[in-house]
C-alpha cells in the first residue's frame, strides 16, 4: 500500500529531514510514526501526500510509483487517501454539512450520491445534530470529527494524519482515536504522525519510530 | 449527460460574491472606474472621428472646365469622375450658378456685377467634388486631369474634318483645379494623430485596469489562500479550484460594465445635447453621434472588457497560489 525505498528528503535549507528510509505499510495496517519534535515526521507525512518531492529513492503507493508522479496527476493520487490535520482546516464560511459535501463535489460525485453519502458519513463522527453549524460553532473535538468525516468521505483506501489529536485534551483525543480504530477495523489503511505517548502505549498498533530523520525502530506491536 | 460538477462550480463563484461583499465592491468600484476613464476616451474617440469623417467629406476641390466643352463631354466627365476610387459625390455648377455665388459674397457691388449677366458671364462652369478619404486627394486630382485631357483628344480626332475654331483648341477641356493645398494636408495629419493618441490611450487603460482588477483579485485569492490549500489537500484539480474565481471575476466584470453603461450613456446624452447646441457646432452644420449609435459598440466593448478583465485577471492572480 505504501512503500518506501531507501528515501531522503533535502530541503532546499540544506536540513535532511529524512535519511534512507525504507518501510513498507500494508493494507488494512494501523501504523503511528513517533519521533521528538523535527525528527522528521511531517515530512515523512508531505513525502506520501506528493506535496514535497523526495530527494533521493522510490515512494509506491497502491503499487503505483509516484516518485516522478506529473503535477497533473496529484489530485488523483490525494483523492486515494483521507487527510487529516493538527489544525482541523476546515472552511470557515461553510457548514458542517458544506465541509464534508466539498469534499464529494471535488471528486465530481452526482448530487443523489452527495445527499446520501454525507449525512452517513457525519452520523458515523456522531455529528448529525451538527450538520448546519458552522466550524467556529463547534469544539475541537467536533472540528476533528468534521475533520475525519470529510477525509472519509470519499472512501479513501487510507487515512494519512499527522498529529490529530495535538490541539484535544485527552479525553476528546480518545474520541478521535477510537473513530480512527472503527475505521481501521472496517478495512482502511491508518497512518498517523503523533507524539502522544499513552496512545501509542495503550492502542498497541505498529510503531515506526524515527530519529533525526532515520528510521531507528519499526515495531509490529509497540509502545512510544 | 455525465455530470461534470459545473453548476456546484457557478453556485460557487456566486456565493464567493456575497461572502466576501467588501472585497466585491472594491473590485466592482474601481473596475467602473476604469471602465468609465475608457468610455469617455472611447465616446470623445468615435465622435472626433465622425466630425473629422463629416469634415472629410465636406472637403474636396474644382474641376473649373471651358466655355466651349459639350453637353456630351461634360456628360463623360461626370461619369468618369463619379467612377474613381476615393470620390464620394460629384455636382454640377452651371455659369449662372457661379455667377450667384460670387454676387452673394459681393453683396454691395451687386450693381456693378450685372454687366456680367447672361453672353457675359466670365465665371466658368465647373463640378466640385468631394472625396472619401482625403489621402487619395492628389491621386484623383491626377486622375481627373488625365481623363479631362482624354475626353478633349477624343472629340478633336471624331471631328477631324470639322472646322474648329483656333480658340477653341485646348489640349483638356479641363480649365483649372482648385482646392484648399493648405487645408486638406492639416486634415490628415490631424486624424492620424488623434487616431493614433486615442490609440495609445486605450492601450494605457486596458494594461491600468488589468493591473488593477488582477491586484484586487489578487487580495481576494491570498484572503482565502486557506481554502485553497485545503481543496488542493482534498485532491481538488487546479481547474475546479480556479473556476469559482473566473466566474467570480466574471460577474464583477458584467455588474460593473452595466453600471458604467448606465452611467455613460445618461451623461452622454446629456453633454452631447450641451455640446451641439453651442454655435460653433451649429455653424459649421456638423452633427454629433446619439447614444444609441454608440450604445452597440460600447456595450460590446463593455462587455469584452468585463469579461475578458475578470478571466485574464482572475487567472492571473491564481497562479502563484496552485502551485501546492
Ligand atoms: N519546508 C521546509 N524547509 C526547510 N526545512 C524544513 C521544512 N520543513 C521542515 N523542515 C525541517 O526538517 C526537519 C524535520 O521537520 P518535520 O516538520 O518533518 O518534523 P516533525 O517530526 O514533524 O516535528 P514536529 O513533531 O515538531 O511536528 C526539521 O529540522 C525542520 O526544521
Ligand atoms: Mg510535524
Amino acid at each position: 500500500m505504501i512503500e518506501f525505498k531507501n528515501v531522503s528528503k533535502i530541503y532546499e535549507t540544506g536540513t535532511e529531514a529524512v535519511h534512507d528510509a525504507t518501510f513498507t505499510i500494508d493494507k488494512g495496517e494501523f501504523a503511528f510514526l513517533v519521533g521528538t519534535s523535527g525528527s522528521g515526521k511531517s515530512t515523512l507525512i508531505k513525502l506520501i501526500l506528493k506535496e514535497e518531492e523526495a530527494t533521493k529513492g522510490n515512494i509506491i503507493i497502491n503499487s503505483k510509483d509516484i516518485t516522478f508522479l506529473k503535477a497533473k496527476r496529484i489530485p488523483y493520487l490525494r483523492r486515494s487517501m483521507g487527510v487529516v490535520f493538527q489544525d482541523f482546516r476546515l472552511l470557515p464560511d461553510k457548514t458542517v454539512y458544506e465541509n464534508v459535501a466539498f469534499a464529494m463535489y471535488i471528486v465530481k460525485a452526482t448530487p443523489k450520491h452527495i445527499r446520501r453519502n454525507v449525512p452517513m458519513v457525519l452520523s458515523l463522527v456522531g455529528l448529525s445534530n451538527k450538520a448546519r453549524c458552522y466550524p467556529n460553532e463547534l469544539s475541537g473535538g467536533e472540528q476533528q470529527r468534521v475533520a475525519l468525516a470529510r477525509a472519509l468521505v470519499n472512501n479513501p483506501s487510507m487515512i494519512i494524519a499527522d498529529e490529530p489529536t495535538g490541539n484535544l485534551d485527552p479525553e476528546t483525543a480518545w474520541e478521535i482515536m477510537n473513530l480512527l480504530n472503527e475505521i481501521n477495523a472496517r478495512g482502511t489503511t491508518v497512518v498517523m504522525a503523533t507524539h502522544a505517548k499513552d496512545i501509542v502505549n495503550k492502542m498497541k498498533k505498529r510503531v515506526i519510530q524515527i530519529d533525526k530523520g532515520i528510521i531507528v525502530r519499526d515495531d509490529k506491536k509497540g509502545g512510544y | 449527460m455525465r455530470y461534470n460538477g459545473f453548476s456546484y462550480l457557478i453556485g460557487e463563484g456566486f456565493s464567493n460574491i456575497f461572502k466576501n461583499k467588501k472585497s466585491t465592491i472594491i473590485s466592482i468600484m474601481t473596475m467602473i472606474c476604469t471602465m468609465f476613464l475608457f468610455g469617455i476616451f472611447f465616446a470623445i474617440g468615435v465622435n472626433v472621428n465622425s466630425v473629422l469623417e463629416q469634415v472629410q467629406l465636406k472637403q474636396g476641390m474644382q474641376v473649373f472646365i471651358w466655355d466651349e466643352t459639350t453637353e456630351e463631354q461634360k456628360q463623360k466627365l461626370e461619369t468618369e469622375i463619379k467612377a474613381l476610387d476615393g470620390v464620394n459625390t460629384v455636382v454640377f455648377k452651371t455659369k449662372q450658378e457661379a455667377l450667384d455665388t460670387f454676387k452673394t459674397m459681393m453683396k454691395d457691388k451687386e450693381k456693378f456685377l450685372e454687366a456680367y449677366e447672361g453672353e457675359n458671364n466670365i465665371f466658368p462652369a465647373s463640378f466640385v467634388v468631394t472625396l472619401t478619404n482625403l489621402e487619395k486627394n492628389t491621386e484623383v486630382q491626377d486622375e481627373i486631369r488625365r481623363i479631362g485631357a482624354k475626353i478633349a483628344t477624343e472629340g478633336r480626332n471624331q471631328e477631324v474634318d470639322l472646322q474648329i475654331e483656333e480658340s477653341t483648341q485646348h489640349d483638356s477641356i479641363i480649365k483649372e483645379i482648385t482646392n484648399s493645398d493648405v487645408v486638406i494636408p492639416t486634415l490628415i495629419k490631424i486624424v492620424k494623430g488623434i487616431r493614433i493618441t486615442i490609440g495609445v490611450i486605450f492601450i494605457v487603460l486596458l494594461i491600468i485596469s488589468i493591473t488593477i482588477i488582477s491586484n484586487t483579485i489578487k487580495l481576494t485569492v491570498h484572503a482565502r489562500r486557506k481554502e485553497i490549500s485545503i481543496m488542493k489537500y482534498v485532491g481538488a484539480t487546479n481547474g475546479f479550484i480556479r473556476w469559482p474565481f473566473i466566474i467570480e471575476g466574471i460577474i464583477i466584470g458584467v455588474i460593473a460594465a452595466v453600471i458604467t453603461l448606465l452611467i455613460v450613456g445618461l451623461l452622454y446624452d446629456f453633454v452631447i445635447q450641451t455640446v451641439e447646441s453651442s454655435e460653433v457646432l451649429q455653424k459649421i452644420n456638423i452633427t454629433l453621434l446619439g447614444f444609441t449609435e454608440i450604445a452597440k459598440t460600447i456595450s460590446i466593448v463593455y462587455a469584452v472588457l468585463g469579461i475578458g478583465i475578470g478571466i485574464i485577471g482572475s487567472t492571473m492572480s491564481m497562479k502563484k497560489y496552485l502551485e501546492v
